[in-house]
This record gives structure tokens, sequence and C-alpha cells, in this order.
């Protein structure tokens, strides 16, 4: 259930990392746990178990309260200034609030994630009509992200959190308004994302996105380690 | 893309989205630099009016007695004790009754029944050049009325007192009106950037989680408050010098202009009243960045 064995090519490392939101709230106790580069991973979990937390402790959104956080093996929360902005760089996050700049059109919500790493625009216009495309979103390159529906604002969150090629992308609830068929689309832009090498880790409620999957699946429950099934780290 | 050609995006979208605070700055910015330079113009022609006065002062001490080479010597060695001088000239009893006669012209003749040395002879003592010179000229003429044989100093004493009580209270102004130019440009660039941060929250804090250096967050900020301060500066020179073409026009008859050269700033002080404009803008641009990116 636990891992405690720091592998060399393992892109995250968690050692009985627990948060504690003020007053009392305990988010996650003794939390251990190894995921490997390349590798695809689920967070499920009810509301409240835990999965938002994880994943922004893995973003360095939240400092832990205990333990010992490694992304990429870089303690992420001793980093400040030039090396954390470049190890952000690297991990695109897809968050449950979509964090999308409403006055901003879609093309440029998109875009901001390669202009902080000085992608040449020429490359970013591809790379965003690209992923337009992936997404069934080619009609609303234009269109201010304000005024999306909130299933089209998901897909643009997680079109963001791509965009850059980061070698870590985290997900949450990437399917929550989607239709089946759009769900389809962004499982398998994910899947493209994981086999060009991306470690993924995707928090979700939808079972139909992990049911057959062969990949980990850890449960939390009330913020610990309930179950991890699945193959192990590939 | 390279680094500045994505800050000039960022700073291009700044402005677009906080234009009419923006303008509110860049006034407010432009006044404060209008009036600190328009009492620094003043101020500065006040010197030149020191300067021009200066030249004409004189300082003429009566003598009981006419001195002698030797008592001359002593009496010029004595006065450059004190300081230093431009000249000291010894008018003796008959050159004072020739001047005297020359400046009456063709009334000259009410002299003929006077002696010719019925005037005391004396010294004019010209002081240099210069304003440090011209503000002790009190204590000059305190000194030399000390000196033995003194009967009495002369100089256009009210004049250069009231001169003096004017030119101090300009450069207080002069100070005033700085600190207020500094306090001012601070204060509202600070102002108005930590409101474009208050408007733009979420998209810095979306940046920052996107991986933005803090240079990448703070240098469109900078390039802003440096883009207030030169054109708050231009803006505010600008009007100083439609006002000094305005006065010199309305002013252009014989009149108080006239007695001096009323001049307006060279290159090299717009040149410094703008860099301290565009060093005080970004000082007030950085205060408020810094704060947010350390949060």
């Amino acid at each position: 259930m636990t891992e405690s064995t720091i592998q060399p090519d393992s892109m995250i490392e968690m050692i009985k990392v627990s948060k504690v939101y003020p007053p009392d709230v305990k988010a996650l106790s003794s939390i251990s746990l190894s995921i490997d580069r390349g590798e695809m991973f689920f967070l499920i979990g009810m509301s409240g178990a835990g999965k938002t937390t994880l994943l922004k402790l893995l973003c360095n959104m939240e400092t832990p309260t205990n333990g010992l956080i490694e992304v990429a093996g870089h303690q992420i929360h001793q980093l400040k200034g030039a090396k954390l902005a470049k190890i952000r760089q690297k991990i695109g996050v897809a968050y449950q609030d979509f964090k999308l700049l409403d006055n901003r059109t879609v093309a440029e919500n998109i875009a901001i994630s390669m202009e902080v790493s000085y992608k040449k625009p020429t490359i970013i216009k591809k790379r965003v009509r690209d992923l337009l495309d992936q997404l069934l979103l080619s009609d609303k390159h234009d269109t201010m992200a304000g005024e999306l529906s909130r299933g089209e604002q998901q897909r643009v969150a997680l079109a963001r959190a791509v965009a850059n090629s980061p070698t870590l992308i985290l997900v949450d609830e990437p399917t929550g308004n989607l239709d089946s068929t759009t769900t389809a689309r962004v499982m398998n832009l994910l899947n493209k994302c994981n086999h060009a090498g991306a470690t993924i880790i995707i928090a979700t409620h939808d079972e139909s996105i992990y049911r057959n999957s062969q990949h980990r699946i850890l449960e939390l429950r009330e913020g610990k380690i309930f179950s991890l099934q699945g193959g192990s780290p590939s | 893309m390279n680094f500045w050609f994505a800050v000039l995006r960022q700073a291009g979208r700044n402005l677009r989205q906080t234009w009419p605070s923006q303008i509110m700055t860049l006034l407010t910015v432009g006044l404060s630099v209008l009036l600190f330079a328009l009492f620094f113009l003043i101020y500065q022609n006040m010197l030149n009016v020191g300067d021009k006065l200066g030249d004409d002062l004189r300082l003429i001490v009566y003598l009981q007695e006419e001195p002698g080479p030797e008592m001359q010597e002593q009496l010029r060695r004595k006065i450059t004790n004190f300081d230093e001088v431009e000249q000291i000239k010894f008018i003796s009893k008959e050159d004072a009754y020739k001047r005297f006669s020359e400046q009456l012209g063709d009334d000259r003749d009410v002299l003929d029944d006077l002696p010719t040395d019925f005037l005391p002879a004396s010294i004019e003592v010209t002081p240099k050049k210069n304003l440090r010179s011209l503000a002790q000229v009190q204590l000059f003429s305190e000194y030399l009325n000390k000196l033995p044989g003194t009967i009495k100093v002369q100089y256009g004493q009210e004049w250069v007192e009231r001169f003096f009580y004017f030119t101090k209270l300009v450069s207080l102004v002069v100070v005033l009106s700085g600190s207020l130019l500094i306090l001012t440009s601070i204060f509202k660039v600070a102002h108005t950037i930590r409101l474009t941060i208050i408007n733009r929250q979420a998209e810095l804090e979306l940046l920052k989680l996107v991986g933005a250096t803090n240079n990448y967050i703070r240098t469109p900020f900078l390039m802003e408050g440096l883009l207030q301060g030169l054109l708050g500066a231009l803006a505010g020179i600008a009007a100083l010098y439609l006002i000094y073409t305005w006065i010199k026009l309305k002013f252009s008859g014989p009149g108080l202009l006239h007695l001096f050269d009323f001049t307006f700033f060279n290159g090299p002080t717009i040149f410094t009243i703008i860099v301290i404009s565009i060093t005080l803008c970004a000082v007030g641009s950085y205060t408020s960045i810094q704060k947010f990116l350390r949060k």
C-alpha cells in the first residue's frame, strides 16, 4: 500500500505527507507514495477525501504540514524564484475550478502556459489550433473564456495544462461536465501525452475512465490511503 | 519568443486594460513635475539675478583720512583676510571730487565754491560674483565698518536683503515642491500599479502557477512605471515651456524681464528632471509589485 523505497526513475516521491488546514481540518494523513516517470495514475475517492489537496501539494500550490515531497528529484517546497518557476513550467495542471481568464480568448488562455517559457508565436499558434481540434473546440478559438459552457471551459483548462508539453500533468476531475464522446476525446488526449512520456495523475469520480484501466488506482478515504490497486509502476 | 517580446506584449496588454487609471497617473505625475520645475525655474532665474546683482554690487567704505601707500596695503590685507574679493579700489578725495563733478554734468558749477577735497576718501570693494559672497554681504559690511578709520559702509543694503529673503523663500518652495514631486510620483504610481495588480490578481496568480519567473511578472509593471515617469516628465516640462513662452511674450516690453535674462532650463537640467521622474515612478512601481511577489 505505501511505498517508501526511492526509485531512481520516479517522478514523484511522497513520504509521510500530511496536510492540516487551520483550525484543525486534517485533509491528508501520512501519505507515502511513489509514482514513476511516464506512469498514468488515478486518484479516486469521495468528495473531501483529499484528492485535490494531494494535487495542490504536488504543484506547490499548498505546502505540506509534515513530510517530504519530491517532484522530478526536487523537494518542490524548498524551491523558490527562478528554480520554482522552471519546474512549474514542466508541470501542467488542469484545476477543478479551471482558473481561466474570463476576459481573454480561448486561444490566449491556452497560449499563456507556452508564453512563459518563451515559445515562438508560430509554434504557439500551431499548438493551440491543434489542441482545439483534438478537443472539439476549433470554433471557439476567439471566444472569450467567460462565454463558454462549463464543459468547454473544462476542456480549455485541460488544453492549457498539456500545451507546453509538460513532463508531469495533474488533472482534477477532467470529465465532470462532459458527455461520453467528449470524455473519450479528453482521455484520448491524455493518453497521447502519456505515450509521449508525460507522467499523468488524474483525480476523478468518474468510474468510466478508470474502470477498465490497467493503470494504478489509489483510493483516498478521509485523507488516508484506503487502497492501491492495479499494475505495478511501469 | 524572447523575454523582451513577451514582456512588451504584457505591458501593452496592461496599458490597454487599465488606460483610464494610467491617464490619471500620468496627469498627476505631469502636474507634480510641472509644479516642481516651475519653482525650480524661478529659483534658477533668481540665481541669475543674483549673478547680475553681483556684477553691480560694490561696498563703499568711506574713510576719515586718505590712506597712504602703507596704510592702503594694510587695509587691503585686512579686507582679503575676511574673504576673497573681486577687486579693491582706493578712491582719493580728489578722484571722488572728479567723479562727482562728472556725474553732475552741466550742473557741475555748483561745486565751484567748494574745496576739491570736501568729499571723503573711500575704498570700493567688489565682492566675488557668487551667491555665497552675496549672502554674506551684510557680515562683510559689518566687518568693513569696524576697520580703523572707517566712517561708514554703503551698499544697496535694503534691496540686497529683500532679494535674499526672497531667494531663501523660493529655495524653500523648491525643496517643498521637490518633496511633493517625490511623494506624489511614488505613491500615485504605486497606487495605480496596486490597482492593476488587484484587477489582475487572478491572472498574476495563474502566471505564477504556470511557471512565469518573477522577472516575467515584474518587468511589464516596471516598464509601466518607466513610461509614466518619462511621459509625465515630458508633459510637465512641455507645459512649463508653454507657460514660459507665454510669460516671455506677455512681458516682452520694458519691465522686470528686461532687467535680467529670463531663461529656460538647459539640456542637462531637462535630462536630469526626466531621469529623476523616471526613477521615482520606477521605484513606486517596483515596491508595489514586490509586495505581490513576496506573498
